[in-house]
This record gives structure tokens, sequence and C-alpha cells, in this order.
């Protein structure tokens, strides 16, 4: 059974909170688990290391960045789709990066979504906003 | 190089010559003993023939016609007191026939052959041995085992071969006449009064016979043979002389050849070795390169992730500000928020811009033949659609082509495009054209509008990063975009410049290929790929 969680793993504090804050802006009151890099992630995710004595809460979407330290963004799409459990979670990318081969490599891996964060904070909020609508509330789940 | 100078071959020429006129002589030496010895050997074994005849015929006289003359005698047939040298005498028989002999050679065109029976005592003194003839008799008297005594002798300029043999040896028969005087034939003390002839003894030889030969006929064989033989032997001579010329000369030829060859083959390997060395410094700088490439990738990368995102928090935690507190905030506050803001979207231009120019001058270019009229159409019609408020004259040439890049070449054109529209967005009517002068080589293109322009003063830093000519406030810009289309230029082969008048528009040429004496290093279709 899927809870209406969303998995944010990002490592930079800033980004965190203004993530989260254009989520709160836009209406969007879904718990928000934050993981601050692609182990923590993984963790949560399958239920291990702190997460281990938790009921495994799939989220109804990762947003994930590329940048992390321990495992990358890439890294942690590889494992997700690489596991029955996992495969078919909504990723979208979200990162600075506009570089073409990061988002050909994110496409490739599985990723369903990448949205490069701009640095206009309401450019920003507005698509989280967008994001927010279509995968919380338009997209139909397998 | 020629191992053997003109001199080295005249002074081994006359070498070879000498020696050969030395072997020649040794050779005309031998053949002329050897030739006359055999021409002398066989003048000889005649000579001994005709004296074998000889002593064929006083062996018939001394064993045949004696006996049967003093059986006639014995039995009383003929007189005791007949005798006559024409019968008895062997050597004045011999004597006479060998005359009639020559006459008979003489008739026939032959020389004569002197012939002589010489005896120290003999009847008739014809017979009388000179004091040569005497010491040969002594000689064969002496020496049992000879046989014969030859001699080449040179009378009056004419050489002879002059040849002996003792006569018989006297026989106890032999002493009937040539015993005591009382006890020989009636007849023959008659006929010859002195003791010449007489008292002789038997068991020795008391005469030699000889014959003279004239070998006149001999020398000339001689001659005609050994200038045969060595005519033969000089033609050989001269054969194997120029044989060896030619194989030497075929040896000097290939020894040079071969030289030439090892000298090619030493200049082809160097050649070969230097392609190599040059190829693996290629190979170095290519991986050089594509590590330094590398490098800038992963540069750039951290510039996009690493200056945006603190940006961002500069620009997010500014506008939270600006919600989340307003009502605290004063004006002022409210402003230098709103210049943090300003300030954060310029950096974020910036960063994008240093990112595309830093994307745009890496990587591979792929060549193909590119629609520069459609697309210069597509990208004007793109900034028009999106400036409504900006009406542009664009006037674009149809069927302008090039090779290159796409995408690098879609940014030089969106760029200068872009350009020409933002500076003439203070004119009324704003004028672009796009063409081609196809009459230069390589074919220029040109974007020309009629916009504020530039003071030429300043055209050198035109292409330079961050140098911009107007003020942001009149025209904004990061000052990247040109630096950029430059870049794409050169990697092309091409070049680009302006030429403008202050607020008289602004003319943007550019090339795409090399200079014309240069373009035979580009694929002439255009079709390769390049680095």
């Amino acid at each position: 059974m899927k809870g209406k969680v969303i998995l944010l793993v990002e490592d930079n504090p800033d980004d965190e909170m203004l993530t989260l804050r254009a989520l709160r802006q836009n209406n969007i009151m879904n718990e928000v688990v934050i993981a601050r890099d692609g182990a923590e992630a993984i963790d949560y995710l399958f239920g291990q290391g702190n997460y281990a004595d938790a009921p495994i809460i799939l989220p109804q979407v990762i947003l994930l960045d590329l940048n992390l330290p321990k495992f990358n963004g890439f890294e942690v799409l590889e494992i997700i789709r690489a596991d029955p459990r996992t495969q078919t979670l909504p990723v979208v990318i979200l990162t600075t990066s506009n570089e073409d081969k990061d988002r050909m490599e994110s496409y490739s891996l599985g990723a369903n979504s990448y949205i490069q964060k701009p640095v206009d904070f309401k450019q920003f909020s507005e698509a989280i906003r967008q994001l927010g609508i279509y995968w919380l509330v338009l997209n139909q789940y397998p | 190089m020629q191992s053997k100078t003109p001199e080295n071959n005249t002074s081994s020429f006359w070498r070879i010559t000498s020696i050969g006129l030395l072997v020649t002589s040794i050779v005309a030496a031998l053949l002329f003993m050897l030739t006359r010895q055999y021409v002398i050997h066989q003048a000889e074994k005649n000579i001994q023939n005709l004296m074998l005849s000889h002593r064929g015929i006083h062996q018939y006289i001394q064993r045949t016609m004696h006996p049967t003359f003093y059986g006639l005698r014995d039995r009383g047939e003929v007189p005791d007191t007949f005798y006559a040298p024409e019968i008895f005498s062997s050597s004045f028989i011999v004597r006479t026939q060998h005359r009639y002999y020559n006459e008979e050679r003489k008739a026939a065109g032959l020389p004569e052959l002197y012939y002589k029976m010489a005896a120290t005592n003999p009847r008739n003194p014809v017979n009388m041995a000179d004091p040569l003839e005497a010491k040969l008799i002594k000689y064969f008297n002496d020496h049992r085992d000879k046989k014969n005594y030859r001699e080449i002798v040179k009378i009056d300029g004419t050489k002879y071969l002059y040849y002996a043999m003792p006569f018989l040896l006297t026989a106890e028969r032999c002493l009937t006449c040539h015993g005591k005087r009382e006890d020989a034939p009636l007849g023959l003390q008659a006929l010859y009064p002195g003791e010449g002839g007489f008292n002789e003894k038997a068991g020795v030889y008391r005469a030699i016979e000889s014959i003279r030969a004239p070998l006149e006929e001999e020398y000339t064989a001689v001659y005609i043979i050994v200038a045969a033989l060595l005519s033969g032997f000089l033609v050989i001579q001269f054969l194997v002389f120029f044989n060896n010329r030619l194989h030497r000369k075929v040896a000097i030829r290939t020894k040079e050849l071969e030289m030439e060859n090892g000298e090619r083959i030493k200049a082809e390997e160097a050649l070969r070795q230097l392609n190599i060395e040059l190829e693996d410094r290629v190979n170095e700088r290519t991986i050089a390169l594509a590590a330094a490439n590398k490098e800038l990738d992963s540069f750039a990368y951290s510039v996009s992730h690493d200056l945006r995102a603190p940006l961002r928090g500069i620009d997010g935690f500014s506008l939270a500000l600006m919600e989340d507190y307003s009502d605290q905030l004063d004006n002022t506050a409210k402003d230098y928020l709103l210049r943090i803001k300003s300030g954060c979207t310029k950096m974020g231009l910036l960063i994008d811009d240093l990112l595309k120019m830093s994307r745009l001058s890496r990587g591979e270019l792929n060549k193909e033949q590119l629609d520069l009229t459609s697309m210069a159409r597509e990208i004007s019609a793109s900034y028009q659609a999106q400036h409504a408020d900006h009406e542009i004259d664009f006037t674009i040439a149809p069927d302008m082509t090039a090779t290159g890049d796409p995408t690098l070449v879609r940014a030089v054109l969106q760029n200068l495009i872009e350009n020409a529209c933002k500076f003439t967005s203070k004119k009324s009517e704003a004028k672009i054209h796009i063409g081609i002068d196809t009459t230069k080589s390589p074919r220029q293109y040109f974007i020309k509008d009629n916009g504020a322009g530039f003071n030429m003063e300043y055209a050198d830093k035109l292409f330079t990063a961050f140098q911009r000519l107007h003020k942001a406030t009149d025209f904004p810009g990061t000052g990247i975009g040109l630096a950029t289309v430059q870049r794409i230029i050169h990697r092309h082969g091409g070049k680009i410049w302006a030429e403008s008048k202050e607020n008289a528009g602004a003319t943007f040429f550019f090339t795409l290929t090399m200079e014309p004496q240069a373009k035979r290093t580009s694929a002439p279709n255009g079709e390769k790929n390049e680095r």
C-alpha cells in the first residue's frame, strides 16, 4: 500500500528548505521524507540501516538530486530500477545540471522526468507546482 | 657512390694488358718450342726412314749379293780376279743410289738431301771423315747404346737437320775385303793400291752414315701452327678479358644498385620511424587534449552545479524574506532585496552563457551540408514570435548553404541574428538583412542591421568575452555571445569580422571554411567529420 509520501533526496540544506517551501506554497501537503545522501535514500526504500525498525512506506514520487554524497543520483536510480519492489516508483530528477549527458543518462537509467532547478525561485516554485500536480494528482499508477 | 675512378680504370686496363702480353709471350714461346720439337721430330722420322731404307740396301748387298758372288766365284763361274765397286761396294752403290734419289726429288720439286758415308780409314777418299765425323765414329764405338745423333745446323743462313747413325758393325765376313790386303780378292787389291779400307777389325763401327735435310718447310709449318694457335689463344684471351670487364662492370653496377637500394631502404626506414614518432606524438597530444577536454568538462560541470546552487539559495531566501517578512521591511530594504534578486538573475544568465560557450567549443564537429536560409528563417520567426512588440523587416537571401556542424552553426546564426534584433530594438523601422556574397572565396555570409552600431575603434574588443561596447542598461547581455560565435567559427576554420558606424547599423561577416590555398585539407563534399 502506497502512502502519499514524497521522498526528497537532497544534500544541500538550502535547496531542501527551498524545495519544502515551494511545496508548501503550492499547497502540496504530503509528508516529505528527506534523505541527505544516496545511501540514506536506499536505506529508507528498503527498510534498512536507520530505517530497519520502521515499516516501509514507499513514496508516491522520489525527487532525486544527482550530485550526492556516497551513492550519487544515477547509482540510486539504478538500484531503484533493479529491484522489483521499487522498479515502478516514479523518479523525478531534480538537479542544477542542464548537461545533455546527465539528462541522457538519467532517462536511459529509467528516470520518469528531468527538471533543472532554475536559479530564479519563482521559476523553481512553478516547476515544483507543476510536478506536484502531475505526479501527485494526475498521474495514474500501475 | 662510385668506387672506381676513371684513373683506376685506366691503370687496371694497362695492368691487365701487360699481364695479357706476358702470358701471351710465354704461351707463344711454349707453343713455338713444342711445335718445333714436334715438327723436327717428324723430319727426323722421315730421315730415319730414308736411312733405314739405305741400310736395307747395304744389308742386301752384303748379305745376299756378296755370298751369291762368292758362290759363283768358288764354282769358277766368275774369274778370281774379277772386282767391280758398282757391284761389290755397298758404299758406292748406296751413294750412287742416293744420287739418283736426289735427282728424283729434284724432279718432284723437293729439296735435295745430302748423304754421306764417312770413315776414318776409307778406301775411296770421298768417304773420308772430317773431324766431327771422326769424333762421332769414336762416340758410337764408345757408347754402344746410342743408335743415332742429331743436330740442327745453320749453313749460309739455312737451317738443316743433321742426322747420323753408326754404319753396320764390322763382321768377320767383312774382313774378306777389309782384313789384310793380301787376303783380299785380287781384283780389289788391283783396283785400290793404298792401305785405305784394309786392316780393319771385326766388332767395331768403322764408319757412320749421315743425312742433312733443310728445315725451311718445317719452320714455316711451325710458324703457321704457332700463329694459328696463338691467334686462337689471343681471341680466347680477348673474350675472357672482355667477359671479365663485363662481369666487373655488372658487379660494380650491382653493388651501386645495392647501395642505392640500401640507402633508399634506409631513407624509407627513417621516414617510417619518423612517421611512427609523429603518430606517437599525435596520439600523446590527442590523449593529453582528451584529458584536458575531460578536465574542462568536469570543471564546467562543477561550475554549473556549484555556482548555481548557492545563487539559487540567495535568490530563494531573498524572495522568502520579501514574501514572509514584507510587513517588517521598509521600502529601502525591499529595494535592496530586489537588487539582490536582480544580481542573482544576471549571474544565473552569465553562468548559463559561460556553460554554453564552454559546451559549444568542446566536443566533435559533425560537419554536414546545411541550409542556412531555413535556419535564419526559423530563428527570425521564433524571435518575432517572442517579441511581438518589436517589429523587424527581415530580408533573408534564398539558397544559402554551408558546410558545418548544425548545432554550432545554428548557435552562430542565432547569436548574430538576436544581436541584430537587440541592437535594432530602439529603431522604429528595424531592418535586418541576412545574405551571402558568393563572389568572394571562400564565400562570405553577412548579417546587416540598421541598429545602434558601434564605434570601429573598439571593433577588436567585439569578440572578447565579457567585453561590451554598450551599457547594460541600454542593451542587456552577458558579453559572451560574440566570443562564443568567434570560437565556433574558428573551429570551422573560418573568420568573423564586423563593419559599423555608431548609430548607422552594423554588418557582421563570417566565413565557414579555410582560405582557398588551404582548401585542399578539408573534404570537398564537406561530409568529413573533424575533431
